[in-house]
């Protein structure tokens, strides 16, 4: 559209002695090559990256901009995704209040299919070790809940969705990058008046062969993030030797939540030596569950059958840290193993009190699934056109939940700052007009949490010795506080608030 | 009182209408030696860390001001097809920012250095948009070089001054030589900043000395005019600021903050004056 003397920008991509060559076929040829020029081009059709350029469509300041989406997935696949009632996605997320209102915000939460919606209103979160040690979370009224279990495919299908209801951009899907290069200095053999200086615009080069170029690239693209590389962008962390296993799990269908029930929906987490168990219902009898856990258990873990693997999850949430280890050194028969042991130390009465979930019936077939755990903060979030979201930015210990929300709240302040950018006519992608503005938003806010729940894993992973008596003292303490503000401080941190 | 004497002082100097040139142009407000200092700041103009930093991070701030006179006006303008004249435009700054709004048509800025009028241009080549013809137009011009419109079509609905006036000798003959810019029910919008010891400590000894924020020579504080100074100018032209239309709004700069709009501070420091021109001019 602003780009209508595309050959005479191509000159410098072309040395003089071929210029003359080409001379006859010139106009052909750049018609042919030359970038195509987008606002905002985004690497990456995930949550962040979806959320960010559906934000910028439905803002009426932001949706005249030239958008275009890069993603290696075919997208119809994410549109067609659908499951029957009674199965669900083990990779579900914690959505929290201010995730849900940006979604609202935007328009893309009517069409999260919202049958398929959890929320919830009380957390139990408990030491493995010092079993009288726990801590109550309850959300004052049914409404708003602390926060909402969703899978993320809902999700990722509610804002693609939303995004092909608006204004179309440019999606191209089944496309991967295959290089990222600035553009060519201004060269001195080219004196027209009109050339472009395009200098400082990174170009990207498709699998398709085709090469756009970006007033700002975003990179949305994971952990690995291409963006994050090109733009040379460190990264600091560390892996955490621990694996997160995920599965669906079902209840006796008796126990299933009932949406209107006055107690409401409770999520557990449990702080074993090896990591937190959590589990997060889902619509029905069905709950999310999220066990961090060394790689050699979370090995054997995936080797047993349904039976036993449910067996070692409801012995998890119910048996002592020493039991537990013990049955995991059994190559088989959890099941049996840990019927005798819950009859030996009973715990229905914590089970009625609702201080511990109900015992698991099943799993869902083929579920089961792991991934290593890692902590990664990017040094910086921007540079010169160029703003990293999402996971490319951070990637976090799931036991808070909040990795998804955290790419959400970039996505947010990422696009109010090009909003406040364009209605005071800056370069959207300026550090200094625009950039600046997002980094300074979420940088150093992102920062604390992912130190917050990085000490909370180290806390929790100490098997014995002080450090079990003082968390002892410290989760009580937080529970008895819970009128002085504390415990609300660290609801609000779970609920993003 | 010492201030207050120097403030007399100079609202006569505002208000002298004797011609005092020393420019080689035939007729301008422009001080040569301001020129030449202008011309050594064009290659840092564009480097966001460079002396013009300051300008940078204000220049959201005018788009707001402009915004809330144009808001305050009793009938709202249509957002679209707005034409601006930047005097004094420097590295175009401004001029570039005005140029990317959605509804404005055209931006025509002008400076007499040709050197800055050299950086801006080639900035401006960074941008598609901007290269759009007649979208942002450059010329190395003083406003007393530019053609007079002789018809509403060939007048701008904002001219913009700013922090210009602060570097002219004769402050009322250049603002009387805009007049004839704004179309009728347009606006002339002018920041700058006021003449008082905060503003010379801030200006002359903190960023010229201390922290060396700007080069030295940058500011003349003799120079700078006060608000009610200029707000008494206005209110004197026949043809201006009726209904409400003379606007202004202090803004003051808090370090790791940047600047902010402060109610009442444009009597201390920088601050931002808009007046419109009456309909029926």
């Amino acid at each position: 559209m602003v780009f209508g003397n595309a050959p005479r920008a191509l000159r410098p991509y072309i040395c003089s002695s071929c210029a003359k060559s080409l001379k006859l076929r010139s106009r052909k040829f750049a018609t042919a090559a030359s970038p195509d020029i987008y606002d905002v081009a985004c690497v990456g059709g995930g949550p962040a990256g979806l959320s960010l350029l559906t934000a910028l469509r439905s803002s009426k300041a932001t949706s005249h901009l030239r958008l275009a989406l890069i993603e290696s997935q075919d997208l119809d696949r994410v549109r067609k995704w659908n499951l029957p009632p009674d199965q669900y996605s083990n990779r579900a997320s914690s959505l929290t209040p201010s995730s849900q209102a940006f979604l609202s915000q935007i328009g893309a939460w009517p069409h999260i299919d919202t049958s398929r919606v959890q929320p919830y209103h009380h957390m139990r979160v408990w030491d493995g070790l010092s079993s009288t040690a726990r801590i109550t979370f309850d959300s004052p009224t049914p409404e708003p809940a602390i926060a909402h279990m969703i899978e993320n495919q809902n999700l990722t299908r509610a804002l693609l969705a939303r995004l092909d209801s608006l204004e179309p951009i440019s999606l191209l899907d089944k496309t991967s990058v295959r290089e990222i290069h600035l553009g060519p200095p201004p060269s001195p053999l080219t004196p027209e008046p009109t050339y472009l200086n395009l200098s400082s615009y990174p170009h990207v080069t498709l699998s398709s062969n085709q090469t756009i170029a970006a007033r700002l690239l975003i990179g949305a693209d994971g952990p690995n993030s291409a963006v994050r590389t090109f733009a040379g962008i460190e990264t600091r962390g560390y892996d955490y030797n621990r694996d997160g296993v995920v599965a669906t799990l079902k209840l006796p269908s008796s126990f299933a939540h009932h949406p209107s029930s006055p107690r409401g929906v409770t999520a557990y987490q449990r702080f074993l030596p090896s990591g937190p168990i959590a589990l997060l219902a889902l619509p029905g009898p069905y709950a999310s569950l999220v066990w961090t856990t060394t790689p050699s258990q979370s090995a054997l873990l995936k080797t047993l059958s349904p039976e036993d693997f449910t067996a070692m999850v409801n012995a998890a949430f119910r048996l002592s840290a020493v039991d537990l280890n013990y049955m995991f050194t059994l190559p088989s028969n959890q099941l049996s193993e840990f019927q005798w042991r819950d009859s030996v130390h009973p715990s229905t009465a914590s089970e009625a009190k609702g201080e511990i979930p109900h015992l698991i019936s099943s799993v869902q077939q083929g579920s089961i699934a792991s991934f290593p755990l890692r902590l990664r903060h990017a040094s910086s979030y921007t540079t010169s056109r160029i703003a990293l979201i999402g996971d490319a930015a951070h990637t976090i210990h799931p036991l808070a939940g909040q990795g998804l929300n955290m790419g959400l709240s970039d996505s947010k302040a990422l696009a109010e700052a090009i909003e406040y950018a364009v209605c005071h006519g800056a370069d959207i992608g300026d550090e200094m007009g625009c950039l600046d503005r997002y980094k300074g938003e979420v940088w150093w806010g992102n920062q604390r949490l992912l130190g917050a729940v990085d000490k909370l894993h180290w806390l929790y992973s100490v098997g014995s010795g002080p450090v079990v008596g003082v968390r002892k003292w410290g989760l009580r303490a937080v529970d008895v506080m819970g009128d002085l503000g504390v415990k609300g401080w660290l609801m609000r941190q779970a609920g993003g608030l | 009182m010492a201030i207050r004497l120097r403030n007399f002082r100079n609202l006569s100097l505002l208000l002298r209408q004797h011609p005092y040139r020393t420019h080689s142009s035939s007729t301008s407000s422009v001080n040569p030696t301001e020129v030449s200092h202008f011309e050594k700041l064009a290659s840092s103009w564009w480097d966001p860390h460079g002396s013009s930093s300051l300008l940078h991070q204000m220049n959201p701030l005018r788009h707001d001001f402009i915004s809330l006179c144009l808001d305050s006006q009793p009938d709202p303008p249509p957002a679209r097809e707005r034409k601006f004249l930047d005097v004094g435009c420097g590295g175009g700054i401004f001029a570039e920012s005005a140029a990317r709004l959605k509804e404005t048509e055209r931006v025509l800025a002008v400076d007499p250095s040709s050197g800055v009028i050299a950086v801006a241009k080639e900035h401006a080549k960074r941008d598609p948009l901007l290269s759009k013809p007649g979208r942002l137009e450059y010329q190395n011009k003083s406003i007393e070089d530019l053609a007079i419109p002789r018809s509403p079509d060939e007048q701008f609905d904002i001219v913009t001054l700013f922090e210009v006036i602060e570097h002219i000798d004769q402050p009322a003959s250049f603002l009387k030589s805009c007049f004839p810019f704004v179309r009728p029910g347009g606006w002339l919008i002018i920041s700058t900043i006021a003449r008082t010891w905060t503003s010379w400590l801030t200006t002359k000894v903190v960023a010229e000395e201390v922290v060396r924020m700007v080069p030295r020579g940058t500011h003349d504080w003799d120079k700078y005019i006060n608000e009610q100074e200029l707000r008494s100018f206005f209110r004197a032209q026949e043809g201006w600021g009726r209904d409400g239309g003379l606007k202004s709004q202090g803004c003051i700069y808090v370090p790791g903050l940047g600047w902010k709009m402060v109610k009442e501070s444009e009597r201390w420091g920088n601050y931002f004056i808009g007046v419109r021109k009456d309909l029926d001019r």
